[in-house]
């Protein structure tokens, strides 16, 4: 008798369960380092069972078994953690492993935001399809604020020319549809590497000369980064940016289209005060 | 060959030089210079096509050269694994954030790995008191392998920043010449075209095989040993300077054969001559069409050099070599 009631009750529970409660799925892989820096955001870190190589944020995701990389995750590698659901992002996924994920029946979700104006509604979608809308409702609610902020308060009359060195040799900066080149037009600035339309182009030295950017930016992708860029800033020495030392030396706060990037904005913000 | 049709390789590769400095993803007038224009053209553009320019002529050469020396048609300088060496130890650099030599640290560490692997590419290929040409080739390709794949793993295994840029560098990329690099690649360079074109007379006779060449007065062992020595100082200065840039130590020899038939006598210098020209030639296309973004200059030599050669090889009935 015992036993039946024990058994009835579970039954009902589970009933309740699958018809009122939402569904958080438990076991979550991520196939980018900026959605496994979102899910930890919204407080799913704990849920999350596989991640890319290149997932190194924040640092309990070092630990997380490791899938492979963004272009090139190993299937086989997915399919045997049995995630509830697998999410994966438009930028540096492909299409066709999310075809053959749902093949396999396993769930998928597609993070789409690509630019710094659509990050909070995505962290939102993205929250309400994982079961964490609240927490994804008022983080990206703060992160929206923090935009507007500085959106208002900053921009000075005169645009500002910005170059944001993302690798000084061979010379790499932050092009058109980046995070950065959006924060730098966001606080007033004139990203003079955005008319390429492309996202990293590998820049010319002479433009950089004949632009005479104000201010440079060098983002830190390396332990050696200062050393690094002697020689590039040695040969744009007569720049405005150089000249009068505003030169930065930046997190990576901006590479990733995730939480970091309200860090990232109030990073870049602190070294224009400093300018002006 | 008269010396009128050397004159002429002469001049138009001096022009093409000239204009690699003036023309540009922007022209600029040499008879009025403005501050800009001045830095751009010192800081910038001198260093580059100087650096194209030697790296070119030391592809060419070393290209004709070892051609020679395997009698194979289809030998290019980075067949012996010298660049892949240098790409390795280049990477292992960048990797471990080695920067003890400033600037110079990429070629430096390039240099070493070039170095090393001509060494070791040579004691595979050196049996009984000689290089022996079969052996060197296998050697060389074997090796190629090696430090390729040892480069690939390292690539796949790190997530590191520095590997991609290796990657980039690997592909060749002249943007980063500088002076400073330009006083040792020069030394290495020249020493190295002079060693070979004062054997190419040696070389030439090594074409026709080994007997007939020992009949004719040459000292076979020492005479390759020679000749694959100028060809390592020369690939690893190139490679040190600015990457691997494919083509041209394949391609332009033959063109040049081509034109002016077989002696390595005037193949050599002439093919370093066009060498140094088209890659000034390729580096200003690939800095100019899309500017301000740089299309690497190993892409454009091929682009743009393959179809000519294919052209060529439809009209030619007889091939040299």
């Amino acid at each position: 008798m015992k036993k039946i009631i024990i058994i009835i009750l579970i039954s009902v529970f589970f009933v309740f369960n699958s018809i009122f409660g939402d569904e958080i799925p438990d076991r979550i892989v991520s196939l980018a380092p900026n959605v496994t820096e979102i899910l930890f955001a919204l407080d799913l870190g704990n849920r999350v069972i596989g991640v890319t190589n290149y997932c190194d944020y924040p640092e309990e995701a070092r630990k997380i078994p490791k899938i492979g990389g963004m272009s090139n995750p190993s299937l086989e590698a997915v399919v045997s953690l049995k995630p509830d659901i697998v999410v994966m992002t438009t930028d540096g996924n492909q299409k066709k492993f999310e075809e053959r994920l749902r093949s396999l029946k396993i769930k998928t979700y597609v993070f789409k935001s690509r630019r710094l104006s659509e990050l909070p509604q995505g962290i939102r979608d993205m929250g309400s399809a994982l079961g964490a809308r609240e927490k994804a409702s008022s983080f990206s609610s703060e992160m929206e604020k923090t935009i507007s902020k500085f959106g208002r308060t900053l921009p000075s009359a005169k645009k500002t020319k910005i170059l944001f060195i993302i690798w000084p040799e061979p010379l790499i900066v932050a092009g058109y549809g980046t995070a950065i080149d959006d924060v730098i037009t966001l606080l007033g600035g004139e990203n003079i590497a955005s008319k390429t339309k492309v996202t990293y182009p590998k820049f010319s030295i002479e433009e950089i000369i004949r632009q005479a950017p104000d201010l440079i930016f060098i983002g830190k992708g390396h332990t050696n980064i200062k050393e690094a860029s002697k020689g590039l800033l040695k040969k744009i020495g007569a720049v405005p940016a150089v000249k009068t030392g505003a030169v930065f030396f930046v997190s990576d706060n901006l590479y990733r289209l995730g939480p970091r990037v309200v860090k990232g904005i109030e990073e870049m913000a602190e070294c224009l005060k400093q300018k002006y | 060959m008269s010396k009128t049709k050397i004159l002429i390789f002469i001049a138009a590769s001096v022009f093409i030089f000239s204009a690699s400095v003036f023309l540009g993803p922007k022209a600029i007038n040499p008879f009025a210079l403005t501050g800009t224009d001045r830095e751009i053209i010192f800081l910038i553009r001198l260093p580059r096509a100087i650096v194209a320019a030697l790296m070119g002529i030391a592809l060419g050469a070393s290209g004709a050269v070892l051609q020679g020396i395997l009698r194979n048609p289809l030998a290019d300088p980075y067949i012996l694994g010298i660049s892949s060496g240098a790409a390795l130890t280049a990477a292992l650099g960048l990797l471990s954030g080695l920067f003890f030599f400033g600037n110079l640290s990429l070629p430096l560490t390039a240099f070493i790995g070039a170095f090393f692997a001509s060494i070791i590419v040579g004691s595979f290929g050196w049996r009984r008191g000689g290089i022996w040409p079969d052996r060197l080739l296998l050697a060389g390709v074997g090796l190629s392998f090696l430090f390729y794949s040892v480069l690939m793993l390292l690539i796949s295994i790190s997530s590191d920043e520095g590997m991609r840029r290796a990657l980039l560098w690997i592909f060749g990329d002249l943007s980063i010449a500088d002076w400073s690099l330009i006083p040792y690649g020069f030394l290495l360079i020249i020493a190295g075209l002079y060693l070979s074109v004062s054997r190419a007379k040696a070389l030439n006779a090594l074409m026709l095989g080994d007997e007939l060449a020992h009949s004719l007065g040459f000292s076979v062992n020492r005479e390759r040993l020679l000749l694959f020595v100028s060809v390592a100082l020369m690939t690893a200065a190139s490679v040190s300077l600015g990457g691997t840039i494919g083509f041209i130590g394949l391609i332009i020899p033959h063109i040049v054969r081509f034109f002016i038939g077989a002696d390595n006598r005037i193949v050599i210098p002439v093919s370093a001559i066009c060498g140094g020209a088209f890659l000034c030639m390729a580096d200003l296309i690939g800095k100019s069409v899309m500017a301000p973004i740089e299309i690497p200059s190993g892409i454009v030599t091929a682009i743009i050099g393959s179809p000519y050669f294919l052209y060529l090889l439809r009209r030619r009935d007889v091939l040299n070599l």
